[in-house]
């Protein structure tokens, strides 16, 4: 049995550490798997962040291991990766964009309608922080959709709930986390 | 979860489905009385919703990984698994294709991907885009696509979804662009919503008469499952919308050609919604009715849960096991697929439907069953006609009228009457009842002669029989009526004593399926009182006679032992039919010979056994296998008791030579051929006869009886095989046993 596959197993059951154990493992896995199907593609492609999990998904798990449960927890803890490697990405291209010695960007600095897309997620992901301790149901389903950039379809099954359900909440929270944005200004 | 947002939610979301400014400040109004502080942010969430979206879309860029840009650590490609080849790479988000923006991905396919769109010209509206990936080559998918687009233009039903637009996207992959339609599909919109079983008809018939729209404009779907039917909400009502017209037949494959899984296992195409014709893809062309199967598969899983072929097991077992199941196993009627399941799954299923496991499964039993089985026919030309005409037996089935589907007894239209008019019953008492039935002329009179009762006392006295009459006939109703409602026990009650005077066809009715319904559960005593009962209202008025009662009638009487009775049933019977040759005497033949009998009666069959082998003679003529068949079996039997056995033996096989198959049928020639080898010495062949007789029989009654059919055999062809296997028994395996 694959190693990622114990740590499942073990998240399923409600251990604790393995859910620690769990992100780091999929972050890894997925930075190396980006990193090398960028070293094969063409430049000027974009690789987009399902596809990778997807792939992940198939080279990690074996066949037998492929239960709803253990999809559910991979692709939950895969789309909380995609957002880290997601915001070091942006944060990286903005340093650059703003002069690359600056150690910290200053988001408060920021003209919000002259904002670049990468400055833009993360301001997203920062008032996300916020939202997360308000209503973390709706805070992980924007992680779930923007940035592990999951279908209706898939977040509603990941989650239990309904398509409807997740469609609600979705319109609520790109609102809310507007706002809060705004607001910070 | 947060009680506060998720309020803010609920209204903000409600608020935004309401267009109309007065009723959205009224809607809030409402709601928010008393808390000013709820109604500013709900405001103020409604205001930046627009932006809010926007800013979401323009930060799309920023989540795709442009390759060149992803820092360290870098791997050497040759350390890394390849990956599956059909994975492909997706649209990102804020891509323009054509005309359209796409804004979001909203769903995913076995064949494509759907997204959320923008189409700013001619008009500025929210479409669903869906962009089909399977390889194939696009020209011809846009060609036939083109080829539809006049027809698909042309259709206009609020059911219906419309489709509006076919392209190419740049890396040469087909889309479609469509109605965008909000909402969920039916299958879990009414598991969610927990519909009863009316509710779904409801919807289902609207879904028919869309359906219906466009086979009238020329326009086949051929892809008819629950995700290509959305529901969704307007104005709080649910409203049907079938999505995907005409995109089947444009990306339409040859199944041999492709997949039929991708690499994450999903499925290609939903083998369990496919007709037979579809999957056999033998150039026969698809028509309309082809649909209307896909209906039936719906019907199937609104009603049970379930599809009639688990989806699962198709694939499971290769393409061409998948087309022999689809084209010749019958699946199971719905309450039959319902029986099977286990109790937790068959209590979920129940609960989404607000009703009761048992209550469900006799919902469905019975005209839902035939409905249903009827457009599920593997033969086309059996099927509806029309999705129109589905929707009409099923618009009856909710009027309690009599659904076209069944083949109608008299019972069951009575049965019928009863329930539409259940009001009526109720309340008008006997009288009302017997005129509503249609009882005859003799409850009139009675009404006739209730209002001259200070009459003679002649008049007293045929009044006080007609009353008696009345009632009993007013017993004979109610057990109808308990018949139809299948309360077999409550209708035997009363009909226990009960002994007409007058002949009625609903009383026959009645003793014979109640007598069916002793006999089916081996109860022989009682079976033999009902159909005693039966025979003796069939010969009140000298009204024909069905031959079939009395091949009802025999079997019981043998089972029960009472060989008198069999006796002088026999005999009445031979004489009855002597005198009015029927074009079924040979059943007569067959009935009056269970058991061995002296040689006189025999005889005296003989002007029978002449009609019997003249009707074979024409049957063979007329290539009417399946009647030469069944007469060849009544010869050999006379033949057998005459003690001609060599004879015997011949019609024996002779009717095993007849490819129309009858399982009984078959197991009573070969037990008479059994006996007929023992009585001439064959010993060996004798045995082996037997054995192959007896199996089908034995297996037939450990089973649960059913009625049955003219094809599997009816129970009374069963119980007859089966007196004589236990002739043959005795004659072959006991008597023959060494002493």
């Amino acid at each position: 049995m694959s190693e990622i596959t114990q740590i499942l197993q073990a998240v399923g059951r409600g251990d604790r550490r393995a859910s620690e154990e769990l992100l780091p493992l999929v972050y890894d896995e997925l930075r190396r798997h980006a990193a090398a199907r960028m070293a094969r593609e063409a430049a000027g492609q974009t690789l987009q962040p399902t596809a990778l999990v997807h792939e992940a998904w198939m080279r990690l798990v074996g066949e037998g291991d492929r239960t709803w449960q253990n999809r559910a927890h991979f692709f939950g803890a895969a789309a909380e990766a995609m957002r880290r490697i997601l915001i070091e990405n942006a944060r990286r291209k903005s340093r650059l964009k703003h002069g690359g010695d600056q150690v910290r960007l200053d988001l408060d600095q920021l003209e919000l309608a002259a904002t670049t897309p990468d400055e833009k997620i993360l301001l997203i992901d920062e008032a996300l922080e916020r939202l997360r301790t308000q209503d973390p149901e709706k805070a992980q389903v924007v992680v779930l959709k923007f940035f592990g950039g999951y279908t209706n379809q898939e977040v509603a099954a990941n989650l239990g709930v309904t398509e409807r359900t997740i469609e609600r909440h979705w319109a609520y929270a790109k609102t809310w986390l507007f706002q809060s944005i705004r607001d910070q200004k | 979860m947060n009680l506060a947002t998720q309020r803010e939610e609920d209204l903000f979301v409600a608020a935004q489905q309401l267009t109309d400014p007065a009723a959205r400040r009224a809607f809030l109004d409402r709601n928010c009385a008393g808390d000013p502080v709820l109604r500013a942010k709900i405001d103020g969430l409604l205001a930046a919703a627009a932006d809010a979206d926007t800013f979401f879309t323009e930060s799309a860029s920023a989540l795709s990984f442009p390759v060149e840009s992803i820092p360290s650590p870098r791997i050497a490609p040759a350390s890394v698994d390849a990956i599956p080849a059909n994975l492909s790479i997706e649209e990102p988000i804020g891509t323009r294709i054509g005309r359209y923006k796409l804004l979001e991905r909203i769903g995913e396919g076995g064949c494509g991907v759907v997204y959320m769109a923008e189409q700013e010209e001619p008009v500025r509206r929210r479409v669903a885009l869906k962009i089909i990936k399977l390889g194939m080559e696009t020209k011809s998918v846009i060609a036939r696509f083109e080829a539809e687009r006049q027809a698909l233009a042309l259709m206009d039903h609020p059911n219906i979804a419309r489709v509006f637009d076919a392209g190419a996207t740049e890396r040469g992959s087909p889309y479609f662009v469509m109605e965008l339609v909000r909402g969920v599909r039916i299958t879990e919109y009414c598991d969610q919503n927990r519909l009863n079983i009316r509710q779904r008809l409801d919807l289902f018939v609207q879904i028919c008469h869309a359906i219906q729209h466009a086979h009238q404009k020329g326009v086949i779907h051929r892809d008819i499952k629950p995700s290509n039917i959305m529901i969704a909400l307007q104005d709080g009502l649910p409203v049907p919308k079938v999505i995907d017209f005409g995109i089947a037949k444009a990306t339409e494959a040859r199944l041999a050609d492709r997949p039929l899984l991708t690499a994450d296992a999903q499925l290609i195409g939903t083998p369990a919604y496919m007709s037979p014709e579809q999957a056999e893809m033998s150039g026969l062309d698809i028509d309309t009715r082809s649909d209307i199967y896909s209906l039936g598969v719906l019907i199937y899983e609104l009603l049970t849960g379930k599809t009639p072929f688990d989806a699962k097991e198709l694939l499971k077992s290769g393409l061409d096991e998948m087309r022999r199941t689809l084209r010749e196993r019958e699946p199971p009627r719905p309450s039959v697929r319902l029986s099977a399941l286990q109790r937790p799954d068959l209590a979920k299923t129940a609960e989404s439907r607000q009703v009761e496991p048992a209550r469900l499964m006799s919902l469905l039993h019975g005209d839902l069953d035939w409905i249903v089985m009827k457009t599920l026919e593997k033969d086309r030309t059996r099927r509806y006609e029309t999705a129109n005409g589905l929707a009409l037996d099923i618009q009856r089935y909710l009027s309690n009228e009599p659904i076209m589907a069944r083949p109608p007894s008299r019972l069951y239209r009575l049965g019928k009457l009863v329930r539409r008019n259940r009001v009526v019953f109720a309340a008008a008492g006997a009288v009302a009842i017997a005129l509503v039935a249609g009882m005859g002329t003799s409850t009139w009179l009675f009404l006739k002669e209730r209002d001259a009762r200070h009459r003679a006392v002649a008049a007293e006295q045929q009044e006080s029989r007609l009353r008696h009459e009345a009632e009993v006939r007013e017993r004979i109703t109610q057990a109808a009526l308990l018949v139809s409602q299948e309360r077999y026990d409550s209708a035997d009650n009363l009909l226990r004593n009960t002994s007409l005077t007058q002949q009625t066809v609903e009383g026959a009715a009645v003793f014979r399926s109640v007598g069916e319904w002793h006999a089916l559960h081996d109860r022989w005593q009682q079976a033999a009182d009902r159909f005693g009962q039966l025979l003796h209202v069939n010969q009140l008025d000298g009204v024909d006679v069905s031959t079939l009662d009395y091949l009802r009638c025999g079997p019981a009487l043998v089972e029960v032992g009472d060989t008198n009775g069999y006796e002088r049933f026999r005999q009445e019977a031979i004489a009855r039919f002597i005198v009015a040759p029927s074009p079924f005497a040979d059943r007569i033949a067959k009935i009056s010979l269970l058991l061995p009998g002296d040689r006189r009666l025999i005889e005296s069959l003989g002007p029978v056994a002449e009609a019997t082998a003249k009707s074979l003679a024409e049957a063979d003529a007329n290539g009417d296998g399946f009647t030469a068949a069944w007469r060849s079996v009544s010869l050999a039997l006379w033949e057998f008791r005459r003690g001609n056995y060599p004879k015997a033996k011949e019609w024996c096989q002779r009717c095993l030579a007849y490819p129309e198959y009858n399982a009984p049928r078959t197991a009573t020639a070969r037990v008479i051929l059994a006996m007929s080898c023992q009585q001439l010495g064959q010993a060996d062949q004798a045995r082996t006869e037997l054995a192959a007789g007896r199996e089908p029989i034995e297996s037939r009654f450990k089973g649960r009886m059913d009625s049955g059919t003219p094809v599997q055999g009816f129970w009374f062809d069963w119980a007859f095989a089966r007196i004589l296997l236990r002739e043959a028994t005795t004659l072959i395996e006991v008597s023959a046993r060494p002493k």
